[in-house]
């Protein structure tokens, strides 16, 4: 088998009724039963905008708790140039390709938010990948695109990047499209389809992509000006596209209560039409679905808030503390939605099996304003629970605490002194529970070179906000 | 060939002076010199490489090469001034450091 992603005890033969030789798992079920436990993480992390001297860089973090080196960072690997803000990034190919049988999932495309270069690591050996390949902001900027975010691979194996604004780091942003030998394509879409842009989840099957809205890069880099806000420089939309042709379709404006509207997730099953998205500075969940019978029969997207966080109110602070929803995720059996309120210092889980009503399953309250818990294994936490991994089972849940580096700086100062670490939680998908692991931490403070930030997560196999299926 | 000198100073007291020469930006010439500055569009979109000019007006001792997207006017009549894109007009004395990108924004509800 060329699929790097399926371990080698696993039975020869669990998917031949489906010819499955390319990358990933044929189902959402089947990436629960047939992945191992995760063994490693790679994890974005940066020293962009601090003192120290030295480039962003991926954490190899080792998860394997029978391992001497549980909870150490095994390995890291260097980008080429400092100032990066390394902040997400994906896969060359996941379970979206599992028909594809030349490709495999190896290559990790890891673009720097603020340098718009785009590095392409060879990930063949999981325990030390090796930068491979690198685009250079100047190659970016000729596509009049910068600010590279969410990276998704294409069912054939291409590669689709959303940009958050033009070479100059205004609006518009749009999407850059790798080939498989990781040069640019082009621009994916035709100029002019949206002006602001952040994340995006396809759906194959439902011939529809959505995505959402933070801002032109100019605006958001530099640090959160409620200024902004109040000048509409901050995005409040979702927009809906048709996925062949890479034309928006619909448009929906969230409204007040839909202000930055971040992470987008369809549910995994490829039959749905149902997801959600974070509203972060509103602190609201909103679910959105196909509803055929609307438009008279033509059947459109509908979004409706479903969940509201408070603000609350702290002796500290003149205003009351939204909670910043900056995270979610949708485990792998769409049960559960989980997310971050990095502000108030939460994680929580929703029952979202009717999705139009999701019910508060579980929360844990560690790190940022409100956190009970403020300090794991003697370490003084700062942040509050930010970009959030799920194990493919459900049943571990890990998060890191950095969300974007001026905006630490903003709201934790401390956070660029400590560094950020890694931490997770025990989840019972049967009972709806989970339970903080007081013996995992991941610290990147004992970074060699200094403290460090630490962003998006991604497991070797596959993962809750990188698999998507055809 | 023209040349300016510009003193480089770090919130913990370090000084630095260098020779910036012309057409050239004060992040390039210190980095010419292995002073490690923060940056990171290299464009002027993005702020991190905000340093403060500490004395007199910004338009007499520094030219931006673009227009600096990064910064607001309230911070431009401040002094704040981007490093990737500034070019010497005269000597000067310039706070740098990460901490002076982190003066262009509050925490707006503390």
């Amino acid at each position: 088998m060329s699929d790097a992603s399926t371990p080698d005890d696993v039975e020869p033969g669990h998917d031949h009724e489906h010819h499955h030789e390319g990358p990933g798992y044929t189902t959402p079920q089947a990436a629960i039963e047939e992945s191992e436990r995760e063994q490693l993480a790679y994890v974005m992390s940066l020293y962009v905008g601090t003192d120290v001297d030295a480039p962003d860089f991926v954490a190899v973090v080792d998860l394997d708790p029978d391992s001497e080196t549980y909870c150490e960072i095994v390995d890291r690997v260097e980008m080429p140039e400092r100032g990066d803000e390394l902040h997400h990034f994906g896969w060359n190919a996941c379970s979206s390709s599992c028909h594809v049988d030349e490709l495999e999932r190896r290559h990790l495309i890891v673009p720097g938010q603020r340098s718009s270069r785009i590095h392409v690591l060879d990930a063949k050996d999981r325990r030390n990948p090796e930068l491979e390949t690198v685009i250079e902001p100047e190659d970016v900027f000729e596509y009049d695109l910068s600010a590279p975010h969410t990276v998704h691979c294409i069912p054939d194996g291409q590669i689709l990047i959303s940009m958050l604004g033009d070479a100059d780091g205004e609006l518009p942003g749009g999407f850059l499209e790798l080939n498989e030998d990781f040069e640019i394509e082009g621009r994916w879409e035709p100029p002019g389809e949206i002006e602001m842009n952040y994340d995006y989840w396809y759906q194959p099957r439902q011939n529809v992509m959505v995505s959402s809205e933070w801002a032109a890069p100019k605006t958001y880099y530099p640090g959160f000006d409620l200024e902004d806000v109040e000048a509409g420089n901050y995005g409040r939309k979702l927009h809906f596209w048709d996925w062949e042709d890479g034309t928006v379709e619909q448009t929906i404006d969230l409204g007040e209560e839909g202000q930055i509207p971040l992470e987008v997730r369809f549910l995994h099953t490829p039959e749905s039409t149902h997801g959600f998205v974070g509203a972060a500075l509103s602190s609201n969940m909103f679910h959105f679905w196909r509803d055929e019978s609307a438009d008279d029969g033509q059947g459109a997207y509908r979004a409706e808030k479903v969940i509201d966080f408070e603000a609350r109110d702290h002796e500290d602070w003149d205003m009351p503390v939204p909670g910043l929803t900056t995270d979610i995720l949708i485990s792998m059996d769409d049960r559960y939605l989980f997310g971050s309120n990095w502000l108030h210092g939460e994680v929580w889980m929703y029952d979202i099996s009717d999705p139009s009503n999701p019910r508060r399953a579980d929360s844990l309250s560690v790190g940022g304003t409100f956190g009970e818990i403020q300090e794991v294994q003697g370490r003084e936490l700062a942040g509050g629970p930010q970009m959030l991994q799920l194990s493919l089972d459900g049943e571990r849940l890990y998060w890191t605490t950095s969300l974007f580096s001026s905006w630490d700086d903003q709201f934790y100062p401390e956070e660029a002194e400590r560094g950020s670490v890694m931490l997770k939680a025990d989840v019972d998908p049967r009972k709806g529970t989970m339970e903080l692991d007081e013996d995992f931490l991941v610290d990147w403070g004992d970074c060699p070179e200094g403290p460090a930030r630490a962003h998006e997560i991604r497991w070797p196999d596959g993962d809750c906000t990188s698999d998507v299926w055809q | 060939m023209t040349s300016h000198d510009v003193t480089l100073e770090w919130p913990d007291g370090r000084i630095r002076t260098i020779e910036v020469r012309e057409g050239e930006t004060v992040l390039e010439a210190a980095e010419r010199n292995d002073i490690g500055l923060p940056f990171g569009c290299r464009t002027g979109a993005c702020g991190t490489c905000t340093g403060r000019l500490l004395e007199g007006a910004a338009d007499d001792a520094l030219a931006h090469r673009r227009r600096p997207r990064a910064l607001k006017d309230r911070h431009l009549s401040n002094g704040y001034v981007l490093l990737c894109l500034a070019a010497p007009r005269a000597d000067c004395r310039i706070a740098v450091g990460s901490s002076v990108h982190t003066e262009l924004v509050d925490n707006p509800w503390k």
